[in-house]
């Protein structure tokens, strides 16, 4: 229990305590201190709405219905209640006032885990973004409404914005999706992961064109990340040690005030004795002192470490873009010290060089197939769409992202998908890079990325194979409602 | 080696073709083409037959379980009901045998020597002079399934010269000059230099064309087609008329703006060869090329490799099917309409009797992005993949 710390600071603490009772909460205490975890808080909102209104059901039957990567079903319907998958089965019956949607091929809508769909630019490139800074607070529900439809359209449901990629740390990601332009029941999660970037070009400003960063500044950039992490560690340690100190001050707290509650009219009458002895010698009376007094001090609350604290024990993962062999094994070596932090890379031009080591630290790398040209001279020099493929060979865990510039790239994530198929990536490994295994990555997984009882529904009804050309998406259901419908 | 390999392609082109006399089982009943006089009776040393689980033949159309059989790099007959005389070498392909593919307008191999902005207009700068055969840009676009592309001069001038049909693997020259270039968007305009006006370019324009001499006046007769660059609707709407008021055939090359003029560009028989698209690209693009193929406009694809991927060939006509088009169009853009657009219908762009053995061994469908590059075969020879 907390709830004493701030009031009884004191002395008088004995009788003051007993005279005021120990009610009054500490406000500062439990909402700063890292350890606790945001809740999501869409969930209450919709418990709520559900209450005052009518349930809404949407019924979608599918001649195919992949449940997750592998796994398929035929002729079977999900029952979508209130925004949530209540039935799967082969003979669901509508409920009344239920809308129902058939098609060839239902499955979870797509994830782009690198999306820059409805950023604002100067979020998105922030300058002076900190880990606190969220991607959420720059993302508009109402922004690229064209696009969001687009995207929509190609069945890409739910999209990971990053903000600040010219910060050293850009701050914290944020799930959102496109289906409802409602702001609240858009917002998945607004702490998704801290994102860093490392040796990207910079804009060349005046005279245009880009501006490469130099070796030492990437590496300086590294250690950047690494003493943040550090300081994240000792943040959340010295949180630690106050919480556990704390816990055992109010114990003793509670024991002295027991003892003296016991002992309450002896210690009433020796107090007044001493009073009384003070006065008779014309001097201040002074308050007995106990050792309990001495409280444990709170360390100051610091909202960019509140968050490298999170990273630094595991709770959100570290995304950093970056291209170079080097930079990547300069992040490998850097969170060496740091056994529980859960490194994402993204980009990863020349991760293959890195492979063994990224399988080894269960490190996730989101491929951006960009279909660049090979006449540059930066990070994306030595691009290949081989590198999904390859590093899937070699046991990484491989994302497939739109990356994170573009709004409009996020419409074509299917289509990357299928080219990095074209170039050896597994099929099933690249429809689980767009649903579950980007869900997961993101912490997510209890939520979205496949369709399983209780989750989401956010599905997407297809006229044929997720990957293929001619595929038209027909309707998509998200936040339980059907949010697109046929164009013809 | 560059001249030489430009002598082998004109002859080839004039039809005279020559291969040693040979004996062997004549092929039954052949069926009468232009291209016969190319086609020698089956030698069953020289010839091989490739069969696969598909065959594209680049028009549109395709057969199951198809045949093709090939001589000296050209070939000989397709179809699924073929007859390979006895002897002759049957190679089983596990996949789908389409035409290579061929980029519309690309640059590869011509470092800083497709720009010369010193003179407007250069109706004889020929970019085959540029082309460096042996350029590592061509491995990676033989990679896409890529055989042929259409290089062309940049579009920085009015008239910044003539483009060349080369082949992306053994430096051949497919045919020079190919399309005469004329810029008719803002791109051939200076704000120091003459022309700084679109009124000002044209005028300039209407003097070279009205007393053709050299490649102008091949266009203007029709012995060369004309690519006329356009990034707007009025850029579009320049070409159509200027095609139309000298009788130019040829195509327009860019399709960004080109949904609002459909009908005039269907009029007016100019093909389109598309801008690339890129990832993200703007949903207008697409909706052009799905209006200008629902009007039977010839199509083609541009790719501007190596600015960018050669993937994006594929990659655009990908957008294009999500957007309505349909895939067999998609894949006939990339073969046989390239190939007439290009003037070189009768070498590549097909597989189809007399055509040169420029194939692609395919893993699925070439129009799916899932479908990968298992061999390309140019002139017959396999020149990527096929390994093990």
């Amino acid at each position: 229990m907390r709830i004493v710390a701030s009031r009884l600071a004191t002395a008088g603490l004995a009788m003051a305590a007993l005279a005021v009772g120990s009610t009054s909460a500490s406000a500062a205490a439990t909402e700063m201190s890292p350890p606790a975890t945001a809740a999501p808080q869409d969930d209450a909102s919709a418990d709520e709405v559900a209450e005052e209104s009518a349930p809404v059901h949407v019924l979608v039957k599918a001649s195919r219905l992949i449940v997750r990567p592998g796994e398929e079903l035929e002729n079977t319907s999900v029952l979508i209640t209130d925004g949530r998958i209540i039935s799967i089965g082969a003979e669901l019956e509508a409920p009344e006032g239920a809308t129902v949607v058939e098609g060839a091929v239902v499955c979870a809508g797509f994830i782009d885990p690198w999306s820059a769909l409805g950023m604002e630019e100067a979020s998105r490139v922030d300058r002076g973004a900190g880990p606190a800074t969220k991607a959420s607070d720059g993302w508009s529900p109402y922004a690229d409404e064209h696009l969001r439809e687009e995207a929509l359209r190609a069945g890409v449901t739910t999209i990971h914005l990053q903000g600040g990629s010219t910060a050293a740390l850009g701050g914290l990601g944020a799930l959102v999706r496109i289906g409802p332009s409602l702001g609240d029941e858009a917002l998945v999660l607004s702490d998704v992961c801290l994102s860093a970037t490392v040796g990207l070009s910079a804009d060349g400003g005046f005279w245009g064109g880009v501006r490469a960063v130099d070796p030492f500044d990437r590496m300086q950039q590294i250690d950047r990340i690494a003493q943040n992490l550090g300081s994240g560690q000792s943040y959340s340690e010295s949180w630690a040690k106050y919480e556990s100190e704390i816990v055992e001050w109010e114990k003793a707290i509670a024991e002295k005030e027991e003892e003296l509650e016991k002992d309450f009219k002896k210690a009433k009458k020796d107090r007044e004795k001493d009073i009384e002895k003070a006065e008779e010698k014309g001097k201040e009376y002074k308050e007995k002192r106990y050792k309990e007094d001495r409280k444990p001090r709170r360390p100051k609350v610091d909202r960019d470490k509140a968050v490298l604290a999170r990273v630094a024990n595991g709770e959100i993962p570290l995304v950093v873009e970056a291209h170079r062999a080097s930079e990547i094994r300069g992040l490998l070596d850097a969170i060496e010290a740091f056994k529980r932090v859960r490194l994402v890379i993204a980009g990863g031009t020349e991760a293959k060089s890195q492979a063994e080591r990224l399988a080894e630290r269960g490190v996730t790398v989101i491929v951006w197939p960009a279909l660049l040209g090979s006449s540059r001279y930066d990070e994306y020099e030595t691009h290949d769409l081989s590198l999904a493929g390859e590093l899937a060979e070699a046991g990484v865990k491989v994302l497939i992202g739109s990356g994170g510039r573009e709004a409009a790239a996020t419409r074509d994530l299917p289509l990357l998908a299928a080219s990095l198929v074209g170039h050896g990536l597994d099929r099933d490994v690249a429809f689980g890079a767009l649903t579950i295994d980007a869900a997961r990555a993101l912490d997510v997984a209890d939520r979205l990325g496949s369709v399983e009882l209780g989750k989401d529904g956010e599905l997407i009804v297809l006229t044929g194979d997720p990957l293929a050309s001619a595929t038209r998406v027909q309707y998509v259901i998200s936040a339980g409602r059907v949010v697109v419908t046929p164009e013809d | 080696m560059i001249l030489s390999t430009i002598v082998t392609a004109s002859l080839a082109l004039t039809g005279a073709f020559e291969g040693p006399a040979t004996e062997g089982a004549p092929l039954p009943a052949p069926t009468p083409t232009a291209e016969e006089s190319v086609l020698q009776p089956i030698s069953v040393e020289r010839a091989v037959a490739f069969k696969a689980k598909r065959v594209f033949f680049g028009d549109g159309n395709h057969v199951d379980d198809g045949i093709v059989l090939v001589q000296d790099g050209v070939i000989h007959s397709v179809g699924a009901d073929v007859a390979v005389p006895e002897g002759v070498a049957i190679v089983e392909l596990d996949g789908m045998l389409s035409p290579g593919l061929i980029a519309s307008h690309s640059y590869e191999g011509l470092g800083a020597e497709h720009a010369d902005s010193t003179r407007p207009t250069m109706p004889e700068a020929d970019i085959a002079m540029a082309f460096q055969p042996h350029h590592v840009d061509f491995a990676k676009t033989l990679a896409a399934g890529v055989t042929s592309v259409v290089l062309a001069p940049s579009s920085a001038t009015l008239i910044p010269g003539t483009t060349a049909v080369v082949k992306t693997s053994g430096g051949k020259v497919v045919r020079r000059p190919a399309q005469l270039q004329v810029v008719l968007s803002n791109d051939a305009l200076n704000w120091n230099s003459f022309p700084t006006s679109h009124a000002g370019a044209m005028a300039e324009l209407d003097r070279l064309f009205s007393e053709p001499t050299g490649q102008i006046a091949r266009a203007t007769s029709g012995n060369l087609p004309v690519l006329l660059s356009a990034d707007d609707r009025s850029d579009i709407s320049r070409a159509v008329s200027f095609a139309g008021r000298y009788r130019l055939r040829g195509a327009i090359y860019g399709s960004m703006w080109a949904e609002d003029l459909i009908d005039q560009i269907a009029k007016s028989g100019l093909g389109v060869v598309c801008n690339p698209f890129d990832v993200g690209e703007d949903s207008r693009g697409m909706r052009a090329v799905v209006g200008l193929a629902k009007r039977g406009v010839r199509l083609g694809f541009g790719l501007d490799a190596p600015n960018r991927d050669p993937e994006n060939l594929r990659f655009g006509a990908a957008l294009c099917i999500r957007g309505g088009l349909d895939s067999k169009l998609a894949l006939k853009a990339m073969c046989s309409d390239a190939a007439s657009i290009a003037g070189v219908e009768r070498r590549i762009g097909r597989l189809e009797r007399g055509l040169d053995a420029d194939m692609v061994l395919w893993s699925g469908d070439p129009t799916e992005l899932t479908s990968s590059v298992v061999a390309v075969y140019v002139d017959g020879t396999l020149v990527h993949g096929g390994g093990e």
